[in-house]
Order: structure tokens, then sequence, then C-alpha cells
């Protein structure tokens, strides 16, 4: 019996991806330290720019609204991902239930990011019609009508990638879903600063993506229990 | 005493030896012949026991695979367990002694009812003697009393033997059931075995086919001729139909086989195979190899003899890429074909570089002439540009169609001079009516720069580059079919420029470029912009007079006449003249012989070299006593290779229908229709067939950009589309690039139709839409599906005169138009899965998951109400009227 389940298992492992099985290993992570630190934006910090609501004004213009794309606060980016991009082994990875709200005809958050592999709840609590239009390469995309009486919609998300998702009938809608390979990634908050932690020691790429600035990674080597400061800087290409 | 003619000396001798050295001799010729027959002869006698060895020998491999596997597994070998146990208890055991009982109780029971049967029946046949005596007395007038008590005595016997026989049938049959009772545990076990084994018992039967049994010996099988007979597939020397023989799997055993990728030749598997030798495709054994891959079919003596690469033999095998150019024998379109990539590429090629200005080819005669009329080319270009650009054109565009044909200046200007008088005429008057555009102020910046930004609008680019690197649809590598404007201002001024864009045909009246429907500023600003692209051609000195010069002109004459450029111009004067070149119909078959290799001794002697030489340097074959014409093209290599494959294709030879593919009326359109839409470059805009849509790339919002139009005659209504194509609408108001104007005439108009239609397989292009048949309930169901509390379709659909909400730049197609333009059926499609039809749609999927409260919450049913609904919209009273309860 259990050789024969050893025979399956080999069976399985020759026959998933490779990419799959090199992917990430996840266990308990005793001696983590963290990484933390935020993402300056370099030059003159943009003035927000206020999006037009031109539709469905009773319902999308009840709260103002500042173009996403590119927000500074304080010298520093919001609503970039900064995330290790080759660590095989850390902490438990299991998928989630996250959710996108659409209240307001905006996306909240932004910018959602999740290990690969989670389903997406998207709400529509605005009691008109959206459409979640997906321009995803390496998932297969979608674009889902979402009338008034569809209150959710949940999507499943299976590649590691970043997701563009766009509403057709309010132009200004756009959102990102971000999923992630392995656990350690965040999303810059309101002051521009992520946090990663449970990382076990060693040393690790880190990458920084923004949607409309790109990507810059850099090297961080991580001791145990100690926090690795770290300071990222974008700018407009 | 000696008799007469008797020599004892001869008697004496002995000529055993003589005799012996014969039959030796005797012996070994004929056992060499044996062999030589045999063997020497039958190389493929070894293939085929080297392939049976190899089939073997995986086969094997393959079971033992599949057995180890199924040896490992705890499921297999429980019931492997459990049918031996079963087994075993049915040979020995409690159940072992009652299956003998029953088994023996089933014999006699047999036997009883075996005995009453035949009672039954021997009682029957006295019956039907009764019976007849009977009638015969009734017949006779005698007395019938006698038969009478006869028959029912021999009644009343049935009636007591009938249901003995019944109850003996029964009790046989309850003793049956027991006994297959007994035995159903092992046939179920029996059945779960071989079905887990499959994969392994499969191999089995392979192991089988490639060996033979001989008692408890077991051989390789035995190797036979494998052919093919093609019935009247050629044709002799006297055209009678003859068949083809093909014998080519006696060795390429494997062909028609997966799991033989990656063996080596002859035993490979063939590439493509489960799409190429499908049998809806290439069967091997309805079509053999040879009708792609040509060869000496029915040779088996050598592999060089098998494959034709032998002397006077006329085809050789076509290996790889070239077996392509077999496909246009029985193929008619072969642009849709996958595995034909270099010939749909050479045909493409062939067709829209020019070749047939100059050589007649069957299947492409009525293409017409790709270069612009010369009508009135003195009105256009300016006269040095066009020197230079007849001296050599790849030097002011090295993309350009247009060959080059290495003339000198001084022939160059004679040719120019010839064109200038011939031109003269029409030209002049031309130019009296179209005065300089009033309000042209050159160089003004503000207006380029507004004519810069409306060329990108309205489409310009859909076809023409405005900037180095810019193209649209490209030919073969790199050629461009339709001008980069970059430097336009050497070759033209702003005077024509003005007219031009404004209305093409006002100086063309057969150009292919359209009308964009510029008003006058329009024209004017593009005008201004396109004459800042680029520099006014260098003036050669004296260049009036030299084109004046009659001698100049008459010479020019000569020259054009010889070079042929009416085959692909229009010149006044030369409308009637006929091609200069040879006809290539059966240039692919064409011999050795027949091919003209000047004094080039290093270009090796075969077609396919004659052939890549002559594409590559078209003069090279020239001697001092024969020169050549032929301008040179600057192919690129990947050009010239798709060129030979066309070339290649065609032959002389003609297969006949019964072989061919689809050469149905609808073929014809699609194949006349698509060369149509090349010559327009609608796929400059548009991705039709999944090609093209090259403009798309200029547009971040694809939404904005032309509309692909795969699956176009599934969508519309041919009825619509005629119109269109004659008189384009704004369909969609938000989007700046414009449908042109191409003024089709209705048989072009058609011939697309039959296209798209012939694309889409769309079988009645006209079906009528009964309104009287939609049911109220329909139209009540889809009004509320419509409405902003579900669907909400009219927050982006325009309706007529009602506008959705926002900027256009959201909005969606007129739903009133859906009426005349949409075909109903791909309405249902549409509503199913819009992703599908079109991918990137900004139209989104409502369903699955139409409202549950509606229509029964059926999905199909509210599509359906959907379709209905906005198929009547396009009446004059949208839904009010047209729901009349309908009778179905
Ligand atoms: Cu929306």
């Amino acid at each position: 019996m259990k050789k024969a389940m050893l025979v399956f298992l080999v069976a399985a492992l020759v026959t998933l991806p490779l990419s799959s099985l090199l992917a990430y290993e996840g266990g308990a992570v005793s001696d983590g330290g963290t990484i933390s630190g935020v993402v300056k934006f370099k030059g003159a910090a943009p003035a927000p720019k206020k999006v037009e609501v031109t539709k469905d004004k009773e319902v999308c213009a009840k709260t103002a609204k500042n173009d996403p794309t590119l927000i500074v606060s304080g010298g520093n980016l919001v609503n970039a991902v900064v995330s290790i991009t080759d660590i095989k082994k850390g902490k438990k990875m299991a998928p989630q239930k996250v959710t996108m709200d659409q209240n307001g005809c905006e996306y909240k958050p932004h910018v959602l990011a999740f290990i690969v592999g989670s389903s997406v709840d998207i709400l529509n609590p605005d009691g008109i019609l959206h459409n979640v239009h997906s321009y995803s390469k390496a998932n297969s995309p979608f674009n889902m009508a979402q009338p008034k009486f569809k209150k959710t919609i949940t999507v499943k998300i299976d590649k590691p990638e970043a997701i563009s998702v766009k509403c057709d009938v309010h132009g200004w809608m756009s959102g990102w879903l971000f999923a992630a390979e392995n656990p350690y990634f965040s999303v810059t908050d309101n002051s521009g600063s992520f946090k990663l932690t449970d990382v076990p020691p060693g040393t690790y790429t880190l990458e920084v993506w923004h949607e409309t600035l790109g990507k810059v990674s850099q090297k961080v080597t991580v001791k145990a229990k100690q926090e690795a400061k770290v300071t990222f800087e974008m700018e407009k290409k | 005493m000696a008799v007469r003619g008797y020599d004892e000396n001869e008697e004496k001798k002995s000529y055993g030896s003589v005799f012996l050295l014969g039959t030796s001799l005797l012996v070994a010729v004929s056992l060499w012949s044996l062999w030589d027959d045999n063997i020497t002869r039958r190389p493929w006698k070894k293939f085929q026991t080297e392939f049976y060895r190899l089939d073997y020998r995986k086969a094997k491999a393959a079971y033992d695979e599949e057995d180890k596997k199924l040896k490992a597994d705890p499921g297999y070998q429980d019931l492997v367990k459990k049918l031996a146990a079963a087994e075993d208890s049915l040979t020995r055991g409690e159940l072992a002694k009652k299956l003998k009982s029953l088994r023996a109780e089933e014999a006699r029971a047999t036997v009883r009812f075996g005995d009453l049967d035949q009672e039954v029946k021997f009682i029957k046949s006295e019956l039907e003697e009764a019976w007849y005596e009977y009638d015969h007395a009734v017949q006779q007038g005698r007395n019938t009393k006698r038969y009478q008590e006869t028959i029912q005595e021999l009644e009343k016997e049935k009636a007591k033997v009938d249901p003995q026989l019944e109850a003996a049938r029964q009790k046989r049959e309850q003793l049956k059931e027991e006994i297959k009772n007994l035995d159903a545990g092992i046939k179920e076990l029996e059945n779960q075995l071989s079905k887990m084994a499959a994969e392994r018992d499969k191999w089995i039967r392979v192991m089988e086919n490639a060996t033979v049994n001989l008692g408890l010996l077991s051989i390789y099988k035995i190797p036979k001729i494998r052919q093919i007979v093609l019935d009247e597939f050629d044709r002799n020397n006297f055209d009678e139909p003859t068949g083809r023989v093909d014998r080519c799997q006696t060795c390429h055993i494997a062909a028609n086989r997966p799991g033989f990728e990656n063996e080596p030749q002859p035993f490979r598997t063939h590439s493509r195979r489960e799409v190429l030798l499908a049998d809806s495709a290439h069967s091997p054994d309805k079509f053999g190899c040879t009708v792609c891959h040509e060869g000496q079919g029915a040779a088996v003596n050598s592999v060089r003899q098998a494959h034709g690469e032998v002397s006077y033999w006329e085809f050789p095998l076509l290996r790889g890429a070239k077996a392509q150019s077999s496909c246009a024998s029985c193929h008619l379109d072969v642009q849709k074909l996958q595995d034909a990539p270099l010939l749909a590429q050479g045909q493409r090629i062939f067709e829209q570089i020019g070749c047939t200005g100059c050589h007649l080819v069957q299947g492409y005669e009525n293409i017409p002439k790709i270069g612009p009329s010369l009508r009135r080319i003195n009105a256009k270009a300016d006269a040095s540009w066009m020197v230079r650009w007849i001296a050599n054109s790849h030097n002011y565009r090295p993309q350009t169609r247009m060959p080059n044909f290495s003339f000198k200046e001084d022939e160059a200007t004679a040719i120019a001079a010839y064109l200038w008088s011939a031109s003269k005429e029409e030209g002049d008057k031309w130019l009296e009516g179209h005065p300089a555009p009033a309000g042209f102020r050159e160089g003004d910046k503000e207006m380029a720069a507004k004519g810069k930004n409306l060329a990108e609008a309205v489409g310009c680019k859909g076809c023409h580059g405005l900037a180095e690197g810019e193209a649209s649809t490209v030919l073969g590598k790199e050629k461009e079919i339709i001008p980069n404007l970059k430097n336009i201002a050497a070759k033209v001024g702003p005077r024509w420029i003005y007219y031009w864009v404004k209305n093409p045909r006002d100086f063309s009246p057969d150009t292919r470029m359209p009308s964009l429907r510029l008003s006058d500023q329009e024209a004017l600003a593009i005008t201004t912009y396109l004459a800042t692209l680029g520099s006014k051609s260098e003036a050669i000195a004296g260049i009036e007079e030299k084109l004046g010069d009659a001698k100049n002109a008459k010479r020019g004459e000569a020259l054009v006449r010889k070079y042929g450029c009416f085959g692909c111009h229009d010149i006044p004067g030369m409308e009637k003249e006929s091609r200069i070149g040879v006809e290539l119909s059966t240039f692919g078959s064409k011999t050795l012989e027949e091919l003209f290799f000047g004094n080039r001794a290093d270009i090796r002697h075969t077609w396919d070299d004659w052939t890549y030489n002559k594409l590559k340097t078209p003069r090279i074959y020239a001697t001092e006593r024969i020169e050549q014409v032929m301008p040179q093209f600057n192919l690129a290599e990947e050009d010239i290779k798709a060129l030979r494959i066309l070339l290649a294709s065609f032959r002389d030879k003609k297969v006949p229908s019964r072989y061919t593919a689809d050469r149905s009326q609808r073929a014809v359109q699609v194949v006349e229709g698509r060369r149509l839409m090349h010559q327009y470059n609608c796929i400059g805009c548009h991705e039709i067939e999944n090609r093209g849509g090259f403009i798309r790339k200029y547009y971040e919002n694809p939404a904005l950009a032309p509309p692909p139009l795969n699956g176009e005659g599934e969508k519309v209504q041919s009825h619509w589309l005629f119109g269109f194509l004659k008189e384009p609408i704004p369909l969609r108001p938000w989007l700046n690039v414009r449908m042109p104007t191409f003024n089709f005439s209705d048989q072009e108009a058609n011939l697309l139709i039959g296209f798209f239609n012939g694309l889409s397989r769309v079988e009645i292009p006209y079906a009528y839409f009964d309104d009287r048949k939609v049911p109220k309930e329909h139209l009540d169901a889809a009004r509320i599906l419509v409405s902003k509390e579900y669907f909400n379709c009219f927050s982006c659909h325009k309706q007529g005169d009602k506008n959705p909400e926002g900027p256009q730049e959201g909005w969606a197609p007129d739903l009133n138009l859906a009426r005349s333009r949409l075909n109903p059926n791909w309405i249902i499609k549409w509503l199913q899965d819009p992703q599908k039809v079109q991918p990137g749609t900004k139209m989104p999927s409502f369903f699955p998951g139409g409202p549950d409260n509606i229509m029964g919450g059926k999905d199909e049913k509210q599509i359906e109400a959907l379709r209905d609904y906005i198929v009547m919209l396009g009446t004059k009273a949208p839904g009010a009227d047209g729901g009349r309860t309908a009778s179905r």
C-alpha cells in the first residue's frame, strides 16, 4: 500500500508542471525576521487629479474621487506592491477569501493583493450596473456584467499576475488584482510604507510593482528576529 | 575393322567434368537468382522485419510498464485475489458440488423439455392432418363426424401436454439462471479486471499484430508489399485515365500510427498526423503518400528509386515544406490551410507583387494591374523625381513593390519623356479644372499639426506609414503594398495632394484608394501636413526640355514596350498590350531541358536551383546573345522560398474531381472575395480570418479602433452589408476613425459578402424573421430585463436618437439598427457569450446568471426574449404593438 502511494506520488510530481513544483513550500517559521520600509516617489509629487463622474451621478458622484493611478502621500508612493520574488520556503501559504468593493463606482481597495489561488468576491452595493472586465494574460480574461440584482461575483485567480480590472460602464473605474506567488507581499498604505513578517533569515530579491511606474527591485538580507529596513525609490520613466 | 564414323578415341573421352561444370553453374545461377530476387532487390523486406521487431519491442516495453503499474496497484491485486478465490470455490468445496448437481439437473431438464416439445409437435401435425380430412369431407359433402371426433381428441391431448411443456421450459430456465448466478460473481470480477487492465492489454494486440504464431513458435510477421491504388488518378500520354500505385507504406509503415514520433525514418510517425492524416483529411488508405510527396510510388527496389531521386524520373520526393506545393493540386482555397503557410504566403506575394502583370497563370488571369494609373502622370509627379524613380525605385523607397529595372539615366529620362507626352492631353486638362487650393499656406505649422492629428484620427495609418518604420500591411517579409508617405513631398505637390485626398477617384477613377469623405478644410489641413513630409526633389538640369524632346519620347515608348510597364500601369495607348513574360501555368512541371541556364556552370541543374537564382537575380541566365528583361524585386530569402513553393504548385497534372477538396461556388467566392479584400487592404484596419487589423497597434483603447470582422458573415445580414459597403454610415459615432467610401461596384460588394458568408459557412444568406410569431410574454419579459433595474442595456447602447449618459467613447451601437443589421441567430450567440464571439469586447456577459424571477430564471428563455425584443426595437413602435400574442 505504501509503495503504491509512493508510486502515485512520484507519478503526480512528474506530471505536474515543473514551475509549480519549484514554486513555494510553506511551513512553520520560528526565527523569522521582518522587512519594512517605504517606497519613495522621486520628483515633484503630482497634484491629485479629480475624476469627473460623467454617468450615474446620483450614485457615483456621492463621494469625490481622485485619479488612483498615481497617488503620492508625503513624498511616498501609495498602492505599490512590495514582494519577495525568489523565496522558495517560508511561512504557510493557503488560498484566501478576499473582497473588492465597488461602492460608489470606485474599486476599494484600488490594488488588492492576495495569494494566488484565492477567491475574490467582487461586491456591488451600488444598485446600478457595473461590469468587471479583466485584462489578464496569464489567467483567462473575463468580462462579467454585474447588474443591480447581482450583489456578489466570485472569481478565482489561479496564476500569479497583476491583473488590470476595468468597468466599461464607468470609464473612470480601474483597479488591480495582484495575485502573488508566495505569502510575502504587502501593498503600501496611505503613508507609502509596507511590512513583510516571518521572513526566514536569508538574502532575497525584493521587488516593488506600481501600475504606472513599473518595477524596481533590490537585494535585502534578513537576520533572525530582526527588522531589515528598506527604502525604494520610483520615478516616472 | 573400323566402323565408318566411329571414333574410338572419342568414345573413350569423359565429359563428366563439363557436365559437372554446367550443373554447378546452373545451380549457382539458380541460387543467385533466388538470392537476387528475394534479398538484393527486396530491401523493403529488411525494413519491414526491422519495423516489426521495433513495434514488438515497443509494445512489450509498454506492456511491461503497464503491468508493473498494475502489480503495484493494490486495488487491482485485490481483485485478482478475489477472482482466484471465487474460481477456487467453484472448482472445489460446497459450491463446486452444488454446481455439479445443478448442471446434471439442467441436463435432465433439457432432455425432458426436448421430449415434451417433440410430443407437442407430433400432436400439432396430427391435428393439421385431421383438419385437412375434415375440410375435404365438408367439400365433398361426406359425413364429418369422424374427423370432428379425432380433432376433439387431439385438442384434448394437446391441452394436457401444453402446460407440462411450459413447466419443463420454466424448470430449465430456472436452472440455467441458478448456474449463471453462481458464475456471475466471477464474470463481474473478470469484467472489472479487464477494464483496469485495458491500458496494458491493448499492447497484447499490438504484439500479436507484429508476429505470427506457428504452433509454439512465434516469429515476426512475414513482410509483404503494402500498396494502395488510386483509381484513375493519373493520365497517360494518350490522355486516358490510369491508376496510381503507391507502395510507400511498405517501408513507411508507421506513418499513420502514433508512438513513433521519435523513431528514425522510415518508421517515423507523420508530423501533425491527427490532423493531416485524419479520415476526413488525407487518410493514407485512400490517398497514399505520393499525392502530396511525389516520388516513384510503385518502386520498391531501392530507397533512391522509391523516392524518385534518379535520372529521368520527373517527380522527385518532396520533403518537408516542399510538400506544401502539392496542396494546391486539390485545394482551391490555400489561404485557409493552416499546414501550408509557405504556400499561402507565396500566393499572397505572387498575387500582390505584380507577377501577373507579365506572366499569365491559369486561375490568376483577372488580377487587376497593381500599379497606379499613369494616364495623368504629368499632372501628378515631380518630373525629376520621376526620372530617378524609373532609374531605380528602390533608392526612394526600398520596400516598394515596384521592381528595379536597372535603367541608365538616359533610358529613365526617355521613359519619363514618353509617359509625359502620353499623359499630356488628359493631365493638362485635369490641371485646368483643378487650380491650386485657395487658402493653402506652405509650412503653416498650426494647420500642419491639425492635419497630422486628423490624418492619424481618420485612419490614414490603416494603409500608409507616415514616418520611418511605420507600416500597416506588409507583404512577405517587408514589402509595402501601400506607400509610406514619410518623403511624399519629393514626389508630389500640394495641389495634387489636395484633390487626391479629397476624392482620389476624381483623379484616377480606378484607384484602390478610397474616399474618407474629407471636407475642404480637412483636406487642406492634411495637404499642409503631407507637404511637410520630406523635401522637394532637387531639379535635374534641363529636365523640362529633356521630357519635351520628341526623340526621347520615341525611344521611351520602345523601352516601355520592351519592359512591359503596362503590365502594372495603365498607360494611354497601351491598353491592349498583352503580357510580355512567359506563361507560368505549368511552370512547376518544367523539366530541366525546358529551363535555360545560359552559360551558368556554377548553378546546379535542378528546378529548385534554377528558380531560386531566377528570383534572386532575375537576369542571371542572360548571355551575350540572349538578353533578359525581368526586373529585380529585391526579395527576401524567405519570400523566395515561399514563391518557389507556389511556383512548384503550378503543375500540368490535373487531379480528378473525386480526389479534390472543396471547389464549390462558395470556395470560389471565398478565394475571389479574399483577393478583392487584399486589393483594398481591408485587413489594414480590420482583423479578418484572425489576420490583420494592423492599425490597432496605434490605439491604447481597443474600443476606439476599427472593429474586427472575424465571423462577420454570420453576424450581419447580407442586404444590410451590401448597403453598408456601398455607402458606409457611422455605426459607432464615437469613433474618430472612418470607414472609407470605396465606391464598390455591385459585383465587388457581392463578392465581399460572398467572401464573409463563405468564411462563416452561411448557407442561407436571407432568413425571414416573423414578427407575428414573437410571443407577447417575450417582449414583456425583455422589457423588464433591459430596464435599469436589471441589465440596464441603454446605459451604454444608443437607441435611435436616445443617447446613453456619459462620454461617447463609452457608448455601444444603436440597438434600433439591430433589426436590419444583425442576424437574429447571431444575437443569441452573442448574448450567450460575447467574449467567445469577439475576445476583448466591452460587452460583458450577462449569462449564465440571469435573474431568477423572470421567465422562470431560465437563461435560454431570457436570451431568446431579449433577442426578440432587440429585433423588434427597429420597428416603428418598438415593442408596443409588435407584441401581439402569437400562435406558435
Ligand atoms: Cu461601473
